[in-house]
């Protein structure tokens, strides 16, 4: 299982946002992107989920080429969403149902697992709520449900803990360990790097839409020359220097 | 906050003004003339064959003039973030509102001269009232109007809120029943005027502004103003609001076996974004109403034929309601099919419409042979429909 981005460039209407990124994400490894708003993180996570077209470069899953077998390859992908998004028309247990017909899941073993999540994430006595009668925290908890019942060998993750409870962040990092240790691949893209570290040992910095490292936390140190007792979110303003001078030359 | 309320009118009335020269377009003026000509040359036909100054007449009358009470709240274009930007404003919006009091007088006022104007020679020939007396009366439900809306903004603020039902049922009793002595009406006039001039000129207390609820209240009233415009035309503003009705899941189906993403949403798109299901109803209630109008079949076929057809091409732009979901483009559903499977949906909804017509026919219509031939030809033509039409208009539109 490998998930491969080639010399990927692209952005919005021919404005390339992201320049030549090159990422590779091998059967249970788990990569955090990071940088600060506007580095290219997002529009990343948008052309891996197809939702952006390239203008240069290419997406493979699995050998699965995203431009070629769109479906096939989305199949592999389970994607949480930073602000969630959900059917007005379905009820939780639709959604569920939607996420079985979408990824053609066993139908029966489908719904063991969803009892599963739902209990941990407390949300078995809500099956036939519409998401408008849903907090923002518990439709983030829909998409956490929904996207570990995909079972998918790639999982993409936008700033999954914004909105969550101290006890859902805790449960969403042991899924996301859990899914590590069975060979799984996860994408994730978040500030809250204090809980990210329990679960991400290697990360790709972006700035300017371009990758200026990947690396474990202490390979990133080094680049950046932080001190042992340098707080790690030190790398932000360093960043941000960086951008200055960018725009300034 | 006075300019703040000025600038959102003129925002508003933009706004209107926009939606207006849509809804009322060279057809709609037009068939509003010849209903507004049939209903008078009806109204003209009827005076003369009634018989004057029955009882319930006065009665009637006051009934009549009260309706524009029904008509208009309080507009107040507050906005949603307004309650993060305008919050230490509580004092200000008194003067704010104020602006805005005078500005939803406008559309009662003119439905009240409109129907004052159509009721006058009713309650001048028929009713026996003296034309001071009805101009006081009509004066009398402009005050009430008044009255009505200072209750409004007095329930934006955090006070004991005062029931809008009560106070309609008031007026409506109080102008009915007074309208049997017709000289009264002088003293609603003044006791009202004195109510209005106690309302604004005692003290104000100090109450703080409700903010939440008096957005919620703005963005229904938008709603129910979108709600009208939408029934002519596209309006963007409008917000759908989703309900699930229950009694409606036995049309879905109990298992995932035979289903595929598409056919699943749109099943339920379709019975529960009240936007879809409505113009079902309200198409299928009309070709019920146009039957029992015509009392013909081959007149009722004809007309429910087109009908059905109007709903359904109605109903074909359900094809990119989740376009707009990101959801929809993440999740590996195929796009290319999803046609095939609107026309599975739809071809539902038209059976659903035919079952539901036959049945009217049954009931309204004469039960003989020529009744079956009509409900089996509407049935054909709901076939032929699903079968041959959608098929190409959706092939046409590549959906």
């Amino acid at each position: 299982m490998v998930l491969k981005i080639e010399h990927l460039t692209g952005g919005y209407a021919g404005v390339p946002v992201i320049k030549d990124i090159n990422l590779t994400i091998k059967s249970g490894q788990a990569l955090g992107i990071i940088g600060l708003n506007g580095a290219g993180k997002s529009t990343t996570i948008k052309h891996i989920l197809g939702l952006l077209r390239p203008q240069k470069g290419k997406i493979t899953l699995n050998e699965v080429s995203l431009n070629k077998q769109p479906t096939a390859f989305k199949r592999q992908v389970a994607y949480i969403p930073e602000v969630p998004v959900l059917y007005p028309e379905l009820t939780l247990k639709e959604h569920l149902a939607l996420i079985i017909l979408s990824y053609q899941l066993n139908e029966e073993k489908a719904w063991v697992r969803a009892q599963q999540l739902l209990q941990l994430f407390r949300l078995e006595d809500k099956l036939d709520w519409l998401p408008v009668h849903f907090s923002k925290g518990m439709k983030q908890k829909v998409m956490i449900v929904a996207a570990f019942l995909a079972d998918t060998d790639l999982l993409v993750i936008d700033e999954p803990f914004t909105g969550l409870d101290p006890l859902a962040v805790t449960n969403l990092i042991d899924l996301i360990k859990e899914a590590i240790a069975t060979g799984k691949m996860v994408l994730m893209s978040t500030h809250i790097l204090a809980d990210a570290e329990q679960v991400i040992s290697n990360y790709a910095v972006l700035n300017n839409g371009e990758i200026e490292v990947i690396g474990s936390i202490s390979d990133i140190r080094l680049h950046y020359g932080l001190t042992a007792t340098d707080s790690f979110d030190k790398i932000y303003r360093i960043l941000n220097q960086e951008q200055r001078h960018a725009r300034f030359s | 906050m006075q300019d703040l309320a000025k600038n959102r009118l003129q925002k508003n009335l933009q706004q209107s003004l926009k939606y207006l020269t849509l809804v009322f377009n060279d057809f709609f003026i037009l068939a509003i003339i010849f209903l507004f000509g049939a209903l008078m040359f009806w109204y003209a036909q009827s005076m003369k064959k009634m018989p004057p100054n029955l009882y319930f007449y006065k009665p009637l009358v006051g009934l009549i003039l009260s309706m524009p009470l029904l008509i208009g709240k309080l507009v107040t274009l507050l906005q949603a973030a307004d309650i993060q930007f305008l919050l230490p404003q509580d004092k200000n919006m008194r003067a704010y509102l104020k602006i805005m009091r005078s500005y939803s007088l406008l559309v009662p006022l003119i439905c009240l001269v409109l129907i004052a104007g159509i009721l006058f020679p009713f309650a001048l020939i028929k009713a026996k009232i003296p034309i001071l007396s009805y101009c006081l009366a009509v004066l009398a439900v402009f005050l009430a109007k008044i009255a009505q809306l200072k209750v409004m903004e007095y329930n934006l603020f955090y006070n004991k809120k005062i029931s809008l039902f009560l106070v309609n049922t008031l007026f409506f009793i109080t102008f009915a029943v007074l309208m049997m002595w017709p000289k009264t009406m002088f003293l609603v006039v003044i006791l009202l005027a004195i109510i209005i001039s106690g309302a604004t000129f005692k003290p104000q207390n100090t109450a703080l502004f409700d903010w939440q609820y008096a957005v919620e209240l703005e963005q229904r009233r938008k709603n129910q103003v979108y709600g009208v415009f939408s029934m002519f035309t596209d309006v963007k503003e409008r917000k759908v609001k989703i309900r699930r009705r229950k009694y409606l899941d036995f049309l879905l189906p109990k298992s995932l076996r035979n289903e595929n993403p598409n056919k699943f949403l749109y099943r339920r798109a379709l019975l529960r974004n009240p936007e879809n299901l409505n113009l079902l109803v309200r198409m299928t209630a009309f070709a019920g109403l146009i039957s029992l109008l015509v009392q013909n079949w081959l007149w009722a076929l004809t007309l429910c034929s087109l009908v059905v057809f109007l709903t359904v091409y109605q109903l074909l732009p359900m094809a990119n309601e989740f376009d707009n979901n990101i959801m929809y483009q993440v999740y590996p559903i195929e796009h290319i099919k999803r046609g095939q499977d609107l026309l599975k949906v739809l071809s539902l909804a038209l059976f659903m419409q035919w079952v539901i017509i036959s049945i009217f026919w049954l009931l309204i219509l004469p039960v003989n042979l020529q009744l079956f031939e009509a409900s089996s030809l509407l049935l054909l033509f709901s076939w032929l429909i699903a079968h041959w039409y959608l098929p190409w208009k959706v092939k046409q539109r590549k959906i």
